[in-house]
């Protein structure tokens, strides 16, 4: 499905967050929006997902101005979007449940899903007895189950330590390889955008502009992004994050090494 | 673990206080004449008298029955309500400012409006208790309702749910565990208000008229046994009954 920002805008009251936002997603990118905290790109995401609308301009999806939520563009929340009452299985079946899916065959097809995030043995536990990072793999089955055309990611791992994002990252990329959905993903992790997206939007502080746009095309890769430390250099440095500090610290600690 | 040990410290608190109330009491007796205050074992086996009479059962299938359709059409009513007037923005401040209002009257008031409304009969009792009973639930739900988290909303509006979904699938668990607690605040409502209703109506057999009368022919055995009766039944079904359903609907909290 593909993704078209017209002169989108959004202010709350006299604050604007986003500021004449231009851009088309093809039907099967995956992109990354990378930025500042509050420089509203969450506030994007949302719209795109129809729980927020624009102040001016339109988002499109296939040509069709988005007004509402709809099963094919949904949303992966940060963590605590998990209902508390049900089970793992239950999680992940409602959303097939919502579509008018009988609950039997919904929580069949839930435990495959649960399965294919590796998360089996752990169907009928509920979210606060497992770990922050298996309450995502259900996240992430809760929206693949769905089959959606357009996958939003609103900070998926963002409360999960280093290494076990970095192996959900695995993971989302594996099914992502599969399904194939258009995805724009919302992320503070430079490495995580680079090792997953096509192509990255580097934004600015509020209002929102985009200050840089890098593609690097689908390509495959793994955790080892050295082959793009020109590019993290330059999303940092844009970042306004001081690279060449880190980069004579780095020297120094390989130095203390060998 | 910790669970189990504090249930067992407050069976024993149970009993203590049980001691103590039963101590006062028969202290009272051994200084008052017997004919102002019997001594608790007299009530005891007056109690066990009663028990074994069908008049007693008939009285208290009444009052049972009277709490029953009260109360439970208090808890639908005030789920309902407390659900919708959360939900709706527009209406919902309103709903509850007059909530609060109309909850500060004590239930018993209604009885002379209702007692001519409906007239003499079962129904006045009825509606007493589920007005007592109502709007700690509604309030309760309309509360819980209107901060059940953002993102559980959000998170059914992507996969799609309808209203009616939203209503049942993520409102109604998110606000159970505050619907109880005001469920078993609702009870002692309805409970106070059965009683005091039954006493003032005076309408077939029931504990409240079974009290009342007592206390019309001096017979203070009667009325001690009376307390007693009312003082059991309201323990067992807040402590036995409803914290039963309590453990059964938020078995995921314990786990």
């Amino acid at each position: 499905m593909q993704l078209q920002f017209e002169r989108v805008a959004k202010s709350f009251g006299d604050l604007r967050v986003i500021d004449s936002f231009d851009n088309t997603i093809r039907d099967g990118e995956i992109v990354a929006l990378v930025g500042p905290s509050g420089c509203g790109k969450s506030t994007l995401l949302h719209m795109v997902a129809g729980l927020q609308s624009a102040t001016e301009g339109e988002v499109r999806a296939d040509g069709k101005r988005v007004e509402r939520p709809a099963p094919e563009r949904t949303l992966v929340f940060q963590e605590h979007a998990l209902y508390p009452w049900m089970t793992i299985k239950e999680n992940v079946a409602l959303a097939l449940e919502f579509q008018g899916r009988a609950p039997g065959p919904a929580r069949e097809e839930a435990r495959e899903w649960l399965g294919r995030v590796k998360l089996d043995g752990f169907e009928d536990y509920y979210p606060h007895q497992v770990s922050g990072g298996m309450r995502q793999r259900c996240a992430l089955a809760r929206a693949f189950i769905a089959r959606p055309k357009v996958l939003l990611l609103d900070e998926p791992f963002g409360a999960l330590d280093a290494l076990t994002r970095m192996t959900l990252q695995s993971v989302l990329k594996e099914l992502i390889e599969e399904e194939r959905p258009t995805v724009v993903l919302v992320t503070h992790d430079v490495d995580e955008a680079i090792y997953l997206a096509d192509r990255v939007l580097v934004f600015s502080h509020r209002p929102a502009r985009v200050l840089e746009e890098f593609t690097l095309g689908h390509i495959p890769k793994t955790h080892d992004l050295s082959a793009f430390a020109d590019i993290r250099r330059e999303v940092l440095t844009l970042l306004g994050i001081d690279t060449q500090a880190e980069a004579s610290q780095r020297q120094t600690e390989k130095g203390d090494v060998q | 673990m910790s669970n189990t040990a504090t249930g067992v410290a407050s069976k024993r608190a149970y009993v203590l206080a049980i001691a103590f109330i039963l101590f006062f009491w028969q202290v009272a007796a051994w200084f008052l004449p017997s004919f102002l205050m019997p001594d608790v074992h007299v009530a005891m086996m007056r109690l066990w008298r009663e028990l074994g009479s069908a008049e007693f059962y008939h009285g208290l299938g009444n009052s049972m029955g009277r709490l029953g359709a009260g109360y439970g059409a208090a808890l639908l009513a005030g789920i309902v309500l407390g659900l919708v007037g959360g939900t709706l923005n527009a209406v919902r401040s309103t709903l509850k400012a007059a909530i609060i209002i109309l909850q500060s009257i004590p239930s018993i008031a209604w009885v002379p409006l209702f007692l001519i409304l409906m007239g003499f009969g079962n129904m006045p009792i009825i509606i007493v208790v589920a007005v007592g009973a109502f709007f700690p639930t509604a309030l309760s739900v309309m509360n819980a309702t209107e901060s059940v988290e953002r993102v559980h909303v959000d998170a059914a509006r992507v996969m799609g749910a309808s209203r009616l979904q939203m209503l049942k699938r993520v409102y109604f668990p998110a606000v159970t565990p505050e619907l109880i607690t005001g469920a078993q605040l609702a009870f002692g409502n309805a409970w106070r208000a059965l009683i005091s209703a039954e006493m003032i109506v005076g309408f077939s057999a029931g504990l409240g008229k079974s009290l009342a009368y007592s206390g019309e022919i001096a017979d203070m055995t009667g009325v001690m046994t009376n307390i007693l009766v009312i003082a059991v039944l309201a323990a067992v079904i807040d402590q036995v009954i409803l914290e039963r359903i309590k453990y059964r609907l938020l078995r995921y909290q314990y786990l």
